[in-house]
C-alpha cells in the first residue's frame, strides 16, 4: 500500500487524524482512505414510481442499497421478479460470495477470533468496542447481506447482554461460535450451540443451576424458562411451570470456569456430574430416564427444538422481521410448516417466507431500527468509515448499540419503541453528510454525479422515484442528501 | 400540546424528572452525615471527626458536615430526606465491583435506570412505550452503567450538542412538510420531534437566567445541574438525568480531598433546588455512592473502603426533615468485616419508592431482578 500523508489528508482524513493521531491510525482506516476519493462509477437508480421487487429485497434482505447494488441485481435477469430470485440464490450461498473487503475491514479486530479463554486477556471495554465496530463494518460492507441480517436476527433471538458477569469477555466467542456459525444453518444446531455457550450459561445463570443438595442451592430456572419461552416454544407454546422445573433439573451441572473463582481454563464449559440431578424427568410429556448425565441436555433440546410450537414461534418472529410488525397468520403458518418439514433448516424456511405473496406485497412498511438506519445511511451514501466511537455513539444515543440489550428478549423488532429516536436520526443525517463524524466520510458531490443528478440520487436512496413533495423538500432544505436521510420514507424499509 | 405528546414525554400527563447524582470513589457517610451524638464515632475518628459543636444539627443525633450547610434549610423545610446506613450487599469493597453491582441493580444486564425507562411504560396500562430522544441524559463524557439499556440515552455536556447545524431552520421546515403528510405513528413522532427541536432551539437562543436569584458555581457539577434544570424547565421530555461527582476515595488526607467536594455538592444542590422552585414538586434528586468508609481513620489522615454510607433524597412529596434508616450503633459487635458501618438499608429500597413515584408499576422485579424490595417509607 502506498499513500503519502499529504494525500491522506487531502482525501478527507483530517478529522480522523485529529482524533486518533496520524501515526496510530489503524491499518484498515488507511486502507479505506488510501483508495483516495475514487470516483464512484455512474450507476442506474430505480426508475419506477413505486418500489420493484429488487428494491424491496435490498431494503428487507440487506442493510440497504449501496450505489450500484440495484443496477447489478436488476441485471441478473430480464425482469425484476426473476432478478429477485437470482439474488436469493446468490444470498443463500454466502460462502460462495467473495467477501474480502469486509473481511479485510475487520481483520484488525484480533479479539474476534480469539478462543474463549484468551478473551479474558482483553479489557472488557476494548472487547465491546471491537465487537461493536465489527458488527457495524460487517453490516455495512459485507456482500453476504442476508447472512448478516440473519446474524442480527439471531443475536436478538438469543440475546446476551455483554455487561453481565463474564459475558463481558465471553459474548465475543458466542457471536463467533454460536450466532455466526449457524445463522443460515439448522435451527437445532443453533439452539444446541447456544445452550452450551459459556456466555449464555453466564447470562441466564445456567452455570449456577445445580441439583438441590448439601451445598444448598437447587435448580435455577432462569435458562430453562427462557429456553422454552423465548428460544423455542414461545410464551403461548403450551408448556407448564412443571415443564420449566423439569427442564431446569435436566440441565443441572453445566458449569463455566469463572474469572472470579478460577485462573485456568477460564470460560470453559464443563459437566459436573456431582451437581447434576440424575433422576427421571418428564418434559412436555416425554420421559427422560434416570442416569443419563450430560445426555439430558441433548434430550431436552431434541424435544423442544423442532416442536410445532417452536416452528410457529420462530416463523412468527421471522415474518415480523421480514413482512410486518403484525404478520398475517397465513404466512406464519406456511413458514412454520416449511420449518418443520425441513427439520429447522433456516434457508428452506426463509425461502418459503420470501416466496409468500405477503412478503412480496409488504413494501416499505417496516420502520428501520436505529442500527439498521445508521447502516443503511452509510451504505446508501457510499460512506467510508472506521466504525469508531464517534459513529457508535449514535447507536448508544438511539438505544440500539449491539450486545447491550439488558433482558433476554432482545431488542424489539416492532416500530413503536423506536419512534422516539428521530431527533438523533436527523442529527446523524446532518452530521454524516456534513462530514462531521470523525472517521467517517461521504463524498456528496461525487455520489450525486454518479447517480446522474439530484433526481437519480433521490431515486437511489428511496428505491423509487421521489414524489413531488420530496423533490420540493430536497430543493428547499439547503441540504438535500441529509433531508432524504431524515425523511419519513428513508426511515422505512 | 398535541394529542400525541406521549412521544415526547413518556409521562406527558404528569411529567416527572429523576436526577441521579453518583458520588464516585466511595463517599464517607460518616463525614457527610456524622452521628454527632455517638461517642464511639467521636472516639474512632480523633482527627477526622466532626465535633458536636462543628456539626450542623439535623435531629439531635445526626448532623451535616459544616461544608454541607447549604443543605440544612432544605432539610428544615422538609424537602430533603437523609437515609443513613445505606448501601449494597456487595462485600468486595472494590470500587469497580460495588459500582457495577449498584448501577446494574444486581447481577443483571443493563442498568437499573435504563431498565426503569424501558419497562416503566409497559407496566402502565394504556400508555404507549415511546420515549423521547431526550428522555434520558447523562451529563459528562460517557454513559454511566446505570443508564445502560435505556431506550434512548444521550451523553451531553451542553444542549448545543442537539443542534441540527447552521441550516437548521430551513432544514426543519422542510421536514415539517414531509412529516405533516404522514398520517401514521411515524408522522406523529416526527411532528413531536420537531416540537422538541423548536424548544431546544428556543433554549439555545435565549440566555438562561436562573430563578429566585439562584447562583451556580463554575465547577462542572454545578454547571451540569444548571443544564439539567434548564432542560427540565423547557419540558423537552427529560425523565432521567445522571450526573457524577467523583473523587471521594479518601485514603490519604481525607479532608483536603473531600472538603472541596462537599462544598460543591452542598452548593450545587442548593442552587439547583432554588433555581427549580416549584419544578421540584415534579422532580426528585437522589444522591448515592458505591460504599462508605471504615469507621476507624487510618494513619495517613484518611479512611479505607467500608460498607454503608448515606443517601440523600430531595424533591416533591419526600418525607423530608428526617434521617431515615436504622442506626445500629458502632460497637465492635455491630461492625461489619474489618470494622465498617453495616448496611441497614439496601439502596434498592430507597430507589424503589422513588421509581414508583416516577411511574413504575408494581412489578419492580423488572428493574431489580432477584431482589425482594421492601421500600422505605420515603413518601407521606
Amino acid at each position: 500500500m502506498t499513500i503519502s500523508r499529504r494525500r491522506f489528508l487531502q482525501v478527507g482524513g483530517a478529522v480522523v487524524a485529529a482524533t486518533v493521531g496520524c501515526d496510530r491510525l489503524p491499518d484498515s482506516v488507511l486502507e479505506l482512505y488510501s483508495r483516495g476519493e475514487p470516483e464512484l462509477d455512474p450507476f442506474q437508480p430505480p426508475a419506477s414510481g413505486s418500489m420493484d421487487l429488487v428494491a424491496h429485497a435490498l431494503n428487507r434482505l440487506s442493510f440497504g442499497a449501496r450505489p450500484g447494488d440495484y443496477t447489478r441485481i436488476r441485471h441478473l435477469a430480464p425482469v425484476p421478479d426473476a432478478a429477485f430470485e437470482a439474488y436469493l440464490d446468490e444470498q443463500f450461498r454466502p460462502r460462495d460470495i467473495d467477501d474480502s473487503i469486509a473481511e479485510r475491514a475487520v481483520r484488525r479486530f484480533e479479539s474476534l477470533n480469539a478462543p474463549a479463554g484468551e478473551l479474558f486477556e482483553y479489557k472488557e471495554d476494548f472487547l465491546l468496542g471491537e465487537m461493536t465496530s465489527a458488527a457495524l463494518l460487517r453490516a455495512a460492507l459485507s456482500e453476504r447481506q442476508l447472512y448478516e441480517v440473519m446474524v442480527q436476527f439471531w443475536t436478538d433471538h438469543f440475546n446476551i447482554d455483554s455487561s453481565k458477569g463474564d459475558c463481558r469477555w465471553l459474548k465475543a466467542a458466542d457471536d463467533r461460535l454460536v450466532v455466526r456459525e449457524h445463522a443460515l444453518g439448522k435451527f437445532p444446531d443453533l439452539v444446541r450451540a447456544s445452550a452450551l455457550s459459556p456466555a449464555m450459561l453466564w447470562y441466564l445463570d445456567g452455570r449456577v443451576n445445580r441439583v438441590a443438595g448439601d451445598s444448598g442451592g437447587g435448580p435455577n430456572e432462569n435458562y430453562a424458562r427462557e429456553l422454552l419461552e423465548l428460544h423455542t416454544l414461545g410464551v403461548q407454546g403450551g408448556y407448564t411451570q412443571k415443564d420449566v422445573m423439569e427442564v431446569a433439573r435436566a440441565l443441572t451441572g453445566w458449569i463455566v470456569r469463572a474469572k472470579k473463582e478460577s485462573t485456568f481454563r477460564l470460560g470453559s464449559v464443563e459437566f459436573a456430574a456431582a451437581l447434576h440431578d440424575d433422576g427421571t424427568k418428564v418434559v412436555l410429556g416425554h420421559t427422560i430416564p434416570a442416569g443419563q448425565g450430560p445426555r439430558d441436555l441433548f434430550h431436552v433440546l431434541e424435544i423442544v427444538s423442532l416442536h410445532p410450537s417452536t416452528a410457529q414461534h420462530i416463523a412468527t418472529k421471522l415474518c415480523r422481521r421480514f413482512i410486518a410488525d403484525e404478520p398475517p397468520l397465513a404466512a406464519t403458518r406456511a413458514v412454520a410448516r416449511a420449518f418443520l418439514e425441513s427439520d429447522g433448516d433456516i434457508r428452506v424456511t426463509l425461502r418459503a417466507l420470501f416466496g409468500r405473496s405477503e412478503f412480496v406485497a409488504s413494501r416499505g412498511n417496516k420502520f428501520k431500527r436505529p442500527f439498521n438506519y445508521v447502516v443503511s445511511a452509510l451504505r446508501a451514501t457510499g460512506a467510508r468509515t472506521d466504525a469508531g466511537a464517534q459513529l457508535t455513539d449514535f447507536l448508544l444515543r438511539m438505544g440500539h448499540a449491539p450486545y447491550q440489550y439488558p433482558t433476554p428478549d432482545g431488542y424489539p423488532e416492532e416500530a413503536s419503541p423506536w419512534l422516539g429516536t428521530l431527533l438523533w436520526r436527523w442529527n446523524f443525517a446532518v452530521a454524516l453528510t456534513e462530514n462531521r463524524i470523525a472517521g467517517t466520510h461521504v463524498d456528496v458531490p461525487g455520489l450525486t454525479r454518479a447517480a446522474g443528478g439530484d433526481v437519480g440520487l433521490m431515486s437511489h436512496m428511496l428505491g423509487r422515484k421521489p414524489t413531488s413533495a420530496e423533490l420540493a423538500a430536497y430543493a428547499g432544505s439547503g441540504a438535500g442528501l441529509a433531508l432524504i436521510l431524515a425523511s419519513p420514507a428513508f426511515q422505512m424499509a | 400540546m398535541s394529542a400525541t405528546s406521549g412521544f415526547i414525554s413518556g409521562n406527558a400527563d404528569e411529567s416527572r424528572s429523576l436526577v441521579v447524582v453518583f458520588l464516585r470513589g466511595g463517599a464517607d457517610g460518616l463525614a457527610l452525615v456524622p452521628p454527632l451524638g455517638d461517642d464511639d464515632y467521636q472516639k474512632a475518628r480523633p482527627r477526622l471527626r466532626v465535633t458536636e459543636r462543628e456539626g450542623v444539627k439535623l435531629d439531635g443525633f445526626f448532623g451535616l458536615h459544616p461544608h454541607l450547610k447549604p443543605l440544612q434549610p432544605l432539610y428544615a423545610e422538609g424537602q430533603l430526606a437523609v437515609v443513613t446506613g445505606a448501601g449494597s450487599e456487595d462485600t468486595s469493597r472494590s470500587h469497580f465491583e460495588a459500582q457495577d453491582l449498584m448501577e446494574h441493580g444486581g447481577t443483571a444486564g443493563g442498568g437499573w435506570l435504563g431498565r426503569f425507562l424501558r419497562y416503566r411504560p409497559a407496566t402502565n396500562e394504556g400508555k404507549k412505550p415511546q420515549n423521547s430522544a431526550l428522555s434520558a441524559i447523562a451529563v459528562g463524557k460517557e454513559l454511566p452503567e446505570c443508564l445502560r439499556g435505556a431506550p434512548a440515552a444521550s451523553v451531553m455536556q451542553s444542549i448545543d450538542e442537539f443542534s441540527l447545524g447552521a441550516g437548521a431552520a430551513r432544514f426543519s421546515s422542510q421536514l415539517q412538510k414531509l412529516y405533516a403528510a404522514e398520517e401514521n405513528d411515524l408522522g406523529a413522532a416526527g411532528r413531536d420531534t420537531l416540537d422538541a427541536l423548536r424548544r431546544i432551539e428556543q433554549l439555545r437562543k435565549t440566555p438562561y437566567s436562573t430563578a429566585s436569584g439562584a447562583v451556580y458555581a463554575d465547577d462542572d457539577f454545578a454547571q451540569g445541574l444548571r443544564q439539567i434544570a434548564r432542560l427540565i424547565k423547557a419540558r423537552v421530555g427529560l425523565e432521567a438525568a445522571s450526573i457524577d461527582l467523583g473523587g471521594w476515595d479518601s485514603h490519604f488526607t481525607q479532608s483536603t480531598l473531600i472538603d472541596p467536594l462537599m462544598l460543591r455538592l452542598g452548593a450545587g444542590l442548593a442552587a439547583f433546588t432554588r433555581d427549580m422552585g416549584r419544578w421540584m414538586d415534579s422532580t426528585t434528586v437522589v444522591v448515592m455512592t458505591e460504599f462508605g468508609r471504615r469507621l476507624v481513620e487510618n494513619a495517613s489522615f484518611g479512611t479505607d473502603h467500608g460498607r454503608a454510607s448515606v443517601m440523600f433524597v430531595l424533591g416533591g412529596g419526600v418525607r423530608g426533615g428526617q434521617v431515615l434508616g436504622r442506626w445500629p450503633g458502632l460497637q465492635s459487635g455491630v461492625l461489619d468485616g474489618p470494622g465498617d458501618l453495616p448496611v441497614t438499608t439496601n439502596y434498592r429500597n430507597v430507589l424503589a419508592p422513588i421509581l414508583r413515584r416516577h411511574g413504575m408499576g408494581d412489578d419492580m422485579r423488572l428493574v431489580f431482578p432477584r431482589f425482594l424490595v421492601e421500600p422505605i417509607n420515603l413518601y407521606t
